[in-house]
């Protein structure tokens, strides 16, 4: 039993010294606190609802269209999130034509752009089935190369996910499902998002100039679920309430009548 | 013809009849030259063991008429492995007996000409030409051993020629006049006066390393163990050389003569060991459902087909697990990074296909489908423009369809209300037009010019539509056609 032990003689004398305990623990453990630092959405409202206050880097992340028509919105939140990374991004989808997402269409580069998303940023890898996109972003994960990955998956077993996740937490790399909205089993992920559509915000002309997404926080590990009506700033990056938050009808409405005054 | 066949004394170019008459149990197929050069290519594929470059005498590659039925070998710098001509020969002879059945007569001669003669006109089977002596080898040999045409050989019997040495000592001016360039380069390439390339098989590599086993092999444990080890032969002549592997092709030879090629892609150069049987590992798990081991592989053969100057790095320091970077910022240099994003690339792809990996890249249109392509990654990516002030849509449906009920307070204006799909949507709010018109110097009959709204209903759903038409100059019915999805 003598191996792997560490010299008792030293950890006891600086026993006494709890702050040189600490810093011997630091020099052991390295660059743990820099990996796992989380992604803050830079919004207090729900930040504080993210345990570190963030989304974790290195978990996995559900995010479920609420409806059918809110893929498109779901993949927003997905690009406005990424956004702000700088590596290479790994988006895993079934190849185009496979009938659950075919209604979708594919993603357009010049859309992402128009989110400010740099598309030459992303590796687009196509699969077949299920498997292989389970196994294309188990590697991705796995080699830490991306700095996140995103994948298509209709049906997931608690298993599989547990794995993923254990994987996205062994590289420290955050990884988000995009599920379709029926199906939903039990899984290991820490959040799961709903994004709903929300009326976009307008300028006095009545241009859209900021996208806007109901966000349902479900279920949150170590942290409370919420929601919000946010909008995404594409050039700043950054996320900012909508309006008044509580009332989502009143935010309804307000839109309606600037629309109105607009036209 | 097979062997019996000769012994029941036919030939070939007998009739049917005269044939069916000298041999009472003749079973006669008709030729199929497809299969032929089919079958030829597989055993020049096999014969690659012994060189690299192996020429089967197909009809596609060399065009000749006196028979598609052999192989070139290029032995020079091979033999000495097999401990000399003679031994590879009498190798050779051995395995196509063993193999394939097949009694063959082979020769080796510093020409491709002078080795197709003696192989066929030699009294002796297996026949190794001392280099420098081929006039004389040839002097007494018939004329057919200059592969000429059907009728220079017959207007050369008329004119008293029957061996190629009545030929060799005759001045060359007459015979340049009476007859076509033929018969002069067919004398020079035997004498090797003029060169005669070998058209390979398989493009010939740029690195080759073979390996011949004591035991068959069968298990991918195994193949990847020998694999590796012949990269790792490989790693010291490209490091020798500042090259790495572009592309490599692993040939797995059969007991019973067949030989699985695969072929392996690499995104960046690499001589890296593990990454290559990793890669290697992939592709034999993707093809155990066709591979068949059968008796198991005698040899194996790991060839660099593409090799791409690859300046010399310190590579054993750095940490095999560096941190993820979330966020910019991370202590590592970024050549590490590409190095092993390719290796993550070259993984999937192994596995997925090879056109998997894709990345966007930006195309000169305004036609929104046309916009942008998705190539297979290859090296750097194309760095894409500012974004547009007009909207784009995150999700481009790949064919635009058709919205139907739609309404619009003036022609020309936004819809306020439409189906598509079966759902019926109230615009409350639109923004444009944006007008794209059709490419003309692409088609003959110009398509219709477009006009792009981005419409938004009253739940939030933001749809890129377009109205196909303009209306007096283009049409009378305009249609309207759903194209994206906004975010």
């Amino acid at each position: 039993m003598s191996f792997a032990q560490p010299n008792p003689a030293p950890i006891a004398a600086l026993a006494h010294d709890r702050a040189a305990v600490m810093a011997e623990l630091r020099r052991l453990i390295p660059r743990m606190g820099e990996q796992r630092k989380p992604l803050p959405f830079g919004l207090a409202a729900i930040d504080s609802h993210l345990p570190d206050g963030g989304l974790a880097c290195g978990a996995l992340h559900e995010v479920v269209p609420a409806a059918e028509g809110c893929v498109a919105a779901a993949f927003g939140f997905i690009a406005a999130v990424l956004a702000r990374l700088a590596y290479p991004l790994l988006f895993v989808m079934p190849a185009y034509g496979l009938r659950p997402y075919r209604p979708h269409g594919r993603l357009h580069g010049h859309g992402l752009n128009a989110l400010g998303l740099d598309p030459a940023r992303l590796i687009l890898v196509e699969t077949t089935h299920r498997k292989e996109t389970l196994w294309a972003m188990e590697e991705a994960v796995r080699s830490a190369v991306p700095a996140a990955v995103v994948g298509l998956i209709d049906t997931l077993d608690l298993k599989t996910s547990q794995r993923l996740h254990l994987a996205a937490t062994e590289a420290g790399l955050p990884v988000f499902l995009l599920r379709p909205a029926p199906t939903l089993e039990s899984s290991a992920a820490a959040t799961r998002w709903r994004i709903g559509t929300a009326k976009a915000a307008r300028d006095r002309f009545g241009l859209v100039t900021q996208p806007r997404w109901h966000l349902q926080l479900e279920r949150c590990r170590n942290g409370r679920p919420g929601q919000w009506v946010v909008e995404y700033d594409h050039v700043a990056h950054r996320f900012s309430l909508a309006a008044a938050l509580a009332d989502f009808s009143r935010v309804r409405g307000a839109g309606e009548k600037s629309i109105k005054q607009a036209s | 013809m097979n062997a019996a066949a000769e012994a029941a004394g036919l030939a070939t170019g007998d009739l049917l009849a005269d044939a069916r008459a000298k041999a009472e149990f003749l079973q006669v197929r008709d030729a199929d030259p497809a299969a032929d050069d089919a079958a030829l290519r597989r055993l020049a594929l096999w014969a690659t063991r012994y060189t690299p470059t192996a020429s089967p005498l197909c009809r596609d590659l060399w065009n000749e008429d006196n028979g598609a039925d052999g192989f070139f070998l290029d032995i020079t710098g091979s033999a000495h492995l097999f401990g000399g001509e003679e031994k590879l020969l009498a190798d050779l002879a051995a395995r196509l007996q063993k193999n394939f059945g097949l009694s063959a007569r082979l020769a080796v001669a510093a020409t491709p000409g002078a080795a197709w003669a003696l192989s066929r006109f030699h009294q002796t089977p297996l026949f190794v030409l001392p280099s420098g002596q081929e006039a004389t080898a040839l002097a007494p040999l018939p004329i057919a051993a200059l592969r000429l045409k059907p009728e220079t050989r017959s207007v050369l019997r008329r004119l008293g020629f029957k061996t190629v040495g009545s030929l060799l000592d005759k001045p060359r001016a007459p015979f340049a006049a009476r007859f076509p360039t033929e018969l002069l380069r067919r004398v020079d390439q035997a004498l090797g006066r003029i060169d005669e390339p070998l058209v390979p098989v398989v493009a010939p590599p740029v690195y080759h390393a073979l390996r011949y086993l004591i035991e068959p092999i069968f298990t991918h444990d195994a193949i990847i163990a020998h694999a590796n080890r012949l990269m790792q032969t490989l790693v010291h002549v490209l490091t020798r050389d500042d090259v790495g592997a572009r592309a490599l092709r692993l040939c797995l030879y059969n007991v019973d003569g067949a030989v699985e090629t695969i072929d392996i892609g690499l995104t960046l150069p690499t001589r890296n060991v593990s990454h290559v049987a990793r890669l290697i590992e992939l592709k034999l798990e993707a093809l155990a459902a066709t591979c068949d081991a059968g008796f198991g592989f005698e040899a194996i053969g790991l060839a660099v087909t593409c090799a791409e100057p690859m300046p010399a790095r310190q590579t054993e320091l750095t940490p095999s697990h560096p941190s993820p970077a979330s966020g910019g910022g991370s202590g590592w240099g970024d050549g590490d990074r590409t190095e092993r994003c390719a290796a993550l690339i070259d993984a999937l792809r192994q596995r997925l296909g090879p056109h998997s990996v894709r990345r966007f890249a930006p195309e000169a249109s305004h036609l929104p489908e046309r916009a942008e392509v998705l190539p297979p990654i290859d090296g750097e990516a194309t760095a894409w423009p500012e974004a547009e002030q007009n909207p784009r849509p995150l999700l481009l449906l790949p064919h635009a369809e058709p919205a139907e009920d739609v309404t619009a307070l003036v022609p020309d204006g936004p819809p306020r209300r439409f189906s598509w799909r079966g759902v019926t949507y109230d615009i409350t709010g639109a923004q444009g037009p944006e007008r794209i018109a059709g490419e003309w110097w692409r088609h003959r009959e110009p398509k219709p010019t477009r006009d792009y709204y981005l419409v938004e209903d009253s739940a939030g759903h933001r749809f890129w539509l377009f109205r196909e038409g303009l209306y007096g100059r283009e049409t009378a019915q305009a249609q309207w056609f759903v194209h994206g999805l906004f975010a």
